[in-house]
């Protein structure tokens, strides 16, 4: 018995060392390839988030909805994600969006900003339960016009 | 008196039992955790932005994008000051690094990772919005058209209302 003791206590510091406790996990973008010719569709409706240096811009590909300037220095993605799931209530069939920044644009609010796009947080069914509610999944980036 | 003595007694006959149950379930758990293969490794020099994405990296070609320096496959092949200073949408030196990869196939895995044409990025979370697409339109001129962007998990936060 002490044995096997004593292997636990040399295995369960080692494990632990080595274990990794941060995950890496990736973001798929559905790009346009650039050999590709013209991607020609009639324009339908597509959400578009433009990230500028001090506003948050959201428009349906021909109009800008809403625009949200900075709260403290913070890109206001709260009601950003307000925004965005009326515009999936109005349009459930809908899951493309691009969201396109400026260039001096720090790539962490590129990733922000794409995780509020892609899916809210909502209340459940239950008392204090959230449930992940996908919005806009297809996502692909450009540059602000 | 007596009962001092009796409770001496019972702390030298401790019970190593229930200590070796959890040891065993610890291990266990550690062994399944680290069995679980990390195909990117985090590298040091960079902090990720963090999302609640839940997808697995798969094997691709890497590219690292430090708040300095760009790495492909790693190797250093560009500075990021260049890459702002340039004009056009390519970088050159990424691009040329990026064939090199998929003509000299060296082994299976390199072959895996050159025939998947896909990319991850790895990219610091100041770098600017411009570096990435240049890197990225880079990427698609050479034929790699799948791109991902790796970030550290977080858990979703459940607290937003």
């Amino acid at each position: 018995m002490t044995t096997y003791l004593n292997l636990m206590v040399v295995l369960v510091p080692f494990l632990l060392i080595t274990a990794v406790f941060s995950r890496i996990t990736i973001v798929e973008l559905s790009l346009p390839s650039s050999a590709g010719g013209a991607d020609l569709v009639e324009p339908t409706f597509r959400v578009e988030v433009i990230v500028r240096e001090d506003v948050l811009e959201l428009g349906d590909g021909k109009t800008v909805i809403a625009s949200m300037p900075k709260v403290d220095d913070e890109y206001d993605l709260q009601s950003l994600s307000k925004h965005v799931l009326a515009l999936k209530r109005q349009n459930p069939d809908s899951h493309g969006a691009s969201v396109l920044l400026e260039s001096q644009i720090e790539y962490d609010h590129l990733i922000q900003v794409m995780d509020a796009v892609r899916s809210t947080s909502l209340p459940g069914e239950k008392e204090g339960e959230m449930t992940s509610v996908a919005l806009f999944p297809d996502i692909s980036i450009g540059d602000a016009p | 008196m007596r009962r001092m003595s009796r409770n001496r007694a019972k702390i030298a006959a401790l019970n190593l039992t229930s200590l070796m149950d959890v040891f065993t379930i610890l291990v266990f758990f550690l062994l399944v955790n680290s069995a679980s293969t990390e195909v990117l490794e985090t590298p040091k020099q960079l902090t990720l932005p963090a999302s609640v994405v839940e997808e697995k990296p798969r094997e691709t070609v890497v590219i690292f994008v430090s708040s300095t320096e760009v790495t492909v496959q790693g190797e250093r092949v560009a500075l990021v000051a260049d890459i702002l200073a340039a004009d056009g949408q390519n970088v050159t030196a990424i691009g040329e690094r990026l064939s090199q990869v998929s003509d000299t196939i060296l082994g299976l895995s390199t072959r895996s990772v050159a025939n998947s044409r896909e990319v991850t990025i790895l990219a610091d979370k100041s770098v600017p919005f411009n570096v990435i697409k240049k890197v990225m339109s880079t990427c698609t001129s050479r034929g790699f058209e799948r791109i991902s962007l790796a970030v550290i998990q977080k858990a979703s936060e459940t607290a937003q209302g």
